[in-house]
């Protein structure tokens, strides 16, 4: 029964990391951001994640934003299954040349006001190390205008929460759950 | 040096007619996958003298495996390939038509957070007929990223095939270099090696369990496992500086000395081990997650021989092959020998679970004696400078199954090199588990029962 461990840890102090409020001593420092600030995004935001030709790290990051210790509901954001239903796509990946209608056709689903978040050396510096290889574009503001850049490879969680507040022209929140 | 035999690609009758001689002469596993490497047109590439099996195959690309300019254009193992094998068992297979049959495009964009890749399902209400793979949209070209580049950069490229597996992919590429060039490995690194290739089975089937127990609505479950996989990359940055132990492995030792946190690891284990116990042992008392994956994604019975089904994909079917028992690299020939590989037969996602489970626990229990035996020294050694050229072949297993790097050395620079990677060889299953009377609902829990790497198919 999974229940009885679902309730005890009701009796447990909460794991959420003290990012962004206070510093997290256990993660990596994070790199520079490069954002293009918006205020569009008051409320929530609903995000769907693009895999542009990646290596698999930066989704197995992405996905552990809804682990318990980095909890991405508590800023009001959800992945979401559609680009149709996303405000903000956040594409990952060297760009190879059959992902780029790809892109361009899930840009296109997603309804006005939308954000696009380049993550990931491969998306933000043309491709890392698969740079000038055939088939990879490497540029993704080619595609689609970008609204911030998460370097790293991968970007820590931390980064990818940090990067995703910035985008949205969120202040950090001061007081975290800790 | 290594013989090179390439077979031209033939036509589909020509390629029935050779499985049909194939299968009469042996129903081998290994006999089945020449005939299909020689059918699809690739280049089999005999493996040099070595440790291990003699007639041990590294799939190369061969004069069709062009770089694909669209995604449109069908990946040639995953399509036809292997399938193509297993339906001559079961007799010839007809793409399905008929009332009431959709076809359910899915991808490639998908799921929450996923790679991409494209599903055609043909359904009838909820029940799958058939499930077709379109591959072919990520390719990176790593393999001709890695030809003519320095030894360095092409292991940077390595590091980044499967982002999850980096260790494994370091230490396939490091160990052909050393078989190429001759060069030996100091006794702590060979231990050290141990201890990150299993650190990172550890970390990556706890994702995978976080993922399974998600798609079948364990929530908590899923929370848990996550918790548990932070912790883990939280060590593995403390002992490596990279959450996925990337920039440590090479070719001749260690590029980078493992920091002291190594004397956490004994205290990490105990705390993994009691961690994984407690809630594999309450998912094996829920009902709900039991009922989901118990005969979902069965692999029928035909397929057992006809592929090399390899990792926990074969461990569940009863296939007792593991890279680290049959042809042991780093220091497992001492540690392993009174062990043997996690393997059940039960080849449906229950069993693929159970399997991880099991894989878990002894990477634990390896991890453990390691630490006992003494830890390995931290300090690093100046890899040795790479002269001579060669070839040369290493075999690991990787946290999805077995992995092989064949490389061709010149001094500093990679001549050439071929990969088989564990996902370009279980991707075929997933199809085929897909088409056993399961259900749409039955999918993501199917899916994430295999978790295979896309970005390690398409190369
Ligand atoms: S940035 Fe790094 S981790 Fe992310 S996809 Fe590229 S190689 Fe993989």
């Amino acid at each position: 029964m999974f229940y009885r461990r679902w309730l005890m840890h009701y009796l447990k102090r909460p794991v959420v990391t003290s990012f962004p409020g206070r510093s997290d001593p256990d993660a990596p420092a994070r790199g520079p951001l490069d954002v293009t600030a918006n205020a569009l995004f008051r409320q929530s935001l609903t995000l769907r994640q693009l895999d542009g030709g990646s290596c698999n790290g930066c989704e197995a990051e992405i996905q552990l934003l809804a682990s318990p210790v980095y909890d991405l509901s508590r800023f009001g954001f959800a992945v979401s299954p559609s680009p149709r239903h996303a405000d903000l796509l956040l594409v990952t990946g060297v760009i190879t040349e059959a992902m780029v209608p790809v892109i361009r056709t899930a840009y296109d689903a997603m309804p006005e006001p939308r954000l696009v978040v380049a993550v990931g050396a491969c998306a933000t510096e043309g491709g890392g190390v698969f740079h000038g290889l055939p088939g990879v574009v490497g540029r993704l503001d080619a595609i689609v205008p970008v609204a911030a850049r998460i370097p790293g490879c991968p970007p820590s969680p931390n980064d990818l929460l940090a990067g995703l507040l910035a985008a949205v022209g969120r202040p950090a929140p001061t007081a975290v759950a800790r | 040096m290594a013989e090179r035999v390439t077979v031209g690609r033939r036509e589909p009758h020509a390629t029935d007619a050779l499985f049909d001689t194939l299968g009469k002469m042996a129903h081998d596993g290994t006999a089945l996958l020449h005939a299909y490497v020689g059918a699809q047109g690739l280049t089999l590439v005999a493996a040099p003298a070595g440790p291990g099996a003699p007639e041990e195959l590294v799939l190369g690309p061969g004069p069709f495996a062009r770089p694909t300019r669209t995604g449109h254009q069908l990946f040639w193992g995953v399509e036809h390939a292997l399938p193509a094998a297993v339906w001559h068992h079961a007799g010839r297979r007809h793409p399905v038509r008929g009332r009431g049959l959709h076809l359910m495009p899915l991808g490639p964009v998908r799921g929450d957070v996923s790679e991409s890749l494209a599903y055609q399902l043909v359904v009838l209400g909820d029940e799958i007929h058939q499930v077709r793979l379109r591959a072919g949209y990520k390719r990176r070209h790593v393999v001709e990223a890695m030809a003519g580049a320095e030894v360095s950069s092409a292991l940077a490229v390595a590091e980044r095939v499967t982002g999850t597996s980096p260790v494994a992919h370091a230490l396939a590429f490091s160990l052909a270099v050393e078989h190429a060039l001759g060069l030996a490995v100091p006794a702590a690194d060979q231990q050290a090696r141990l201890v990150l290739a299993e650190l990172e089975r550890v970390t990556s089937h706890v994702g995978d369990l976080a993922l399974l127990a998600a798609s079948t609505g364990t929530v908590a479950a899923a929370a848990e496992w996550l918790r548990l996989k932070e912790t883990l990359l939280r060590f593995q940055a403390a002992l490596t500086g990279h959450r996925y132990l990337r920039g440590v492995v090479g070719p001749g030792g260690h590029r980078r000395p493992l920091s002291g946190a190594l004397s956490a690891l004994p205290a990490l284990v105990a705390a993994v081990r009691q961690q994984v116990d407690g809630v594999a042992g309450a998912l094996e008392a829920t009902n709900s997650y039991l009922d989901r994956l118990h005969g979902a994604g069965r692999l029928p019975e035909y397929a057992d021989g006809a592929v090399y089904w390899t990792g926990f994909v074969g461990k569940s079917a009863g296939l007792r092959r593991d890279t680290r028992w049959d042809a042991p690299y780093a220091d497992y020939g001492a540690l392993t020998s009174d062990l043997a590989p996690v393997a059940v037969n039960q080849p449906d996602a229950y069993g693929r679970a159970w399997v991880r489970v099991g894989e878990v626990r002894q990477s634990l229990t390896l991890l453990s004696r390691v630490m006992e035996a003494g830890p390995p020294a931290a300090a690093s050694s100046r890899p040795p400078a790479r002269c001579g050229a060669g070839v040369g072949l290493g075999r690991v297993e990787a946290p999805r199954g077995r992995l092989c790097y064949r490389v061709e050395v010149r001094g500093e620079h990679l001549v050439a090199a071929s990969i088989t990677t564990p996902s370009q060889l279980n991707w075929p299953a997933v199809p085929l588990a897909l088409e056993q009377r399961n259900i749409l609902q039955d999918f993501p829990i199917i899916d994430a029962s295999f978790s295979l790497a896309v970005s390690a198919l398409d190369l």
